[in-house]
């Protein structure tokens, strides 16, 4: 597997892979949170752990569809302006590349929606910025945290469109 | 959809008179949870309870089907007409309750004697 590659001015944290099998998501977001060594501060960095632990999910489930032979591919990327890391599986085009139905509290205490389906919305409020890309069978998400980013204004925003 | 493995989570249910109960969450709260979760609910209904507290203070880690394990727990207590409350979110877990709206359904406190205070529980 490729995963994705670093764009100029981008250094490589570290990079490695987990089994798919469910809970792995614990493994990778450890690994991410050893290769920052600071990089974030607390709250940027439980916020990026969030994103990662839900998208390695979705990579495990939804890419690899839960077979333990496939890996996912997690990368550690630091710029001058931030941190992105990207998770890649060989699933193909798949969730969160298509359309998805936001989650609404109300229609699921009403029953109108699954009590699940929360991974995707986290994922784009936790960080500054996500982006989806599929290469034949690698479908990689990217995910970016502005250092000193207006983490205030951020969640601010993310309430109010949710 | 994938197959919970052993749950690392622990739920242990206290009557602490009133008509309410307290669940001491510890560990990871995740799809592994819903048999433990949902046993101490049963624990905590007994007798009547009208306010359920869930206490966060021994969570490691919740994910978004840990959220919504919370949910299928807050239909249920809606259904028995039960108050729900919480306390000992880290603040990046309340802001996750909050990105989801869950503060609004689950009182949200900073100490267990305020969640069991009489006029607490949302």
């Amino acid at each position: 597997m490729t995963a994705d590659r670093p764009n100029a001015g981008e250094v490589v944290l570290g990079e490695f892979a987990v089994s798919s099998e469910p809970g792995n998501e614990r493994t990778a977001l450890a690994l991410v949170e050893g290769a920052l060594n600071g990089r974030l501060n607390g709250e940027q960095l439980d916020r990026l752990k969030t994103a990662v632990a839900e998208a390695t999910m979705n990579a495990i489930e939804h890419g690899n569809r839960n077979q333990p032979e496939l890996e996912v591919v997690v990368r550690v990327l630091s710029s001058a302006t931030g941190v992105t890391v990207t998770i890649t599986d060989l699933g193909g085009e798949h969730a969160p590349s298509g359309p998805i139905v936001a989650p609404d509290l109300d229609e699921k205490l009403a029953g109108l929606q699954s009590p699940r389906g929360w991974g995707l919305f986290l994922i784009r409020h936790m960080v500054d910025a996500m982006d989806v890309s599929v290469d034949g069978v690698e479908h990689t998400v990217r995910l970016v945290m502005h250092v000193d980013a207006p983490a205030a204004a951020q969640r601010e925003g993310a309430r109010g469109d949710g | 959809m994938t197959t919970p493995s052993a749950p690392i989570v622990s739920m242990d249910v206290r009557h602490v008179g009133g008509g309410a109960a307290v669940v001491d969450i510890r560990g990871d709260v995740t799809a592994t949870c819903e048999e433990p979760l949902m046993a101490a609910y049963e624990q905590a209904s007994t007798g009547g309870t009208q306010r359920l507290v869930l206490n966060f203070t021994g969570l490691e880690y919740m994910n978004s089907s840990g959220i919504g394990m919370i949910v299928t727990l807050l239909v249920r207590a809606n259904r028995q007409r039960q108050k729900l409350a919480a306390y000992g979110l880290t603040d990046h877990y309340r802001q996750i309750f909050e990105l989801t709206r869950l503060d609004e359904a689950i009182g949200i406190f900073d100490t267990e004697s305020a969640a069991l205070a009489p006029a607490s529980a949302s």
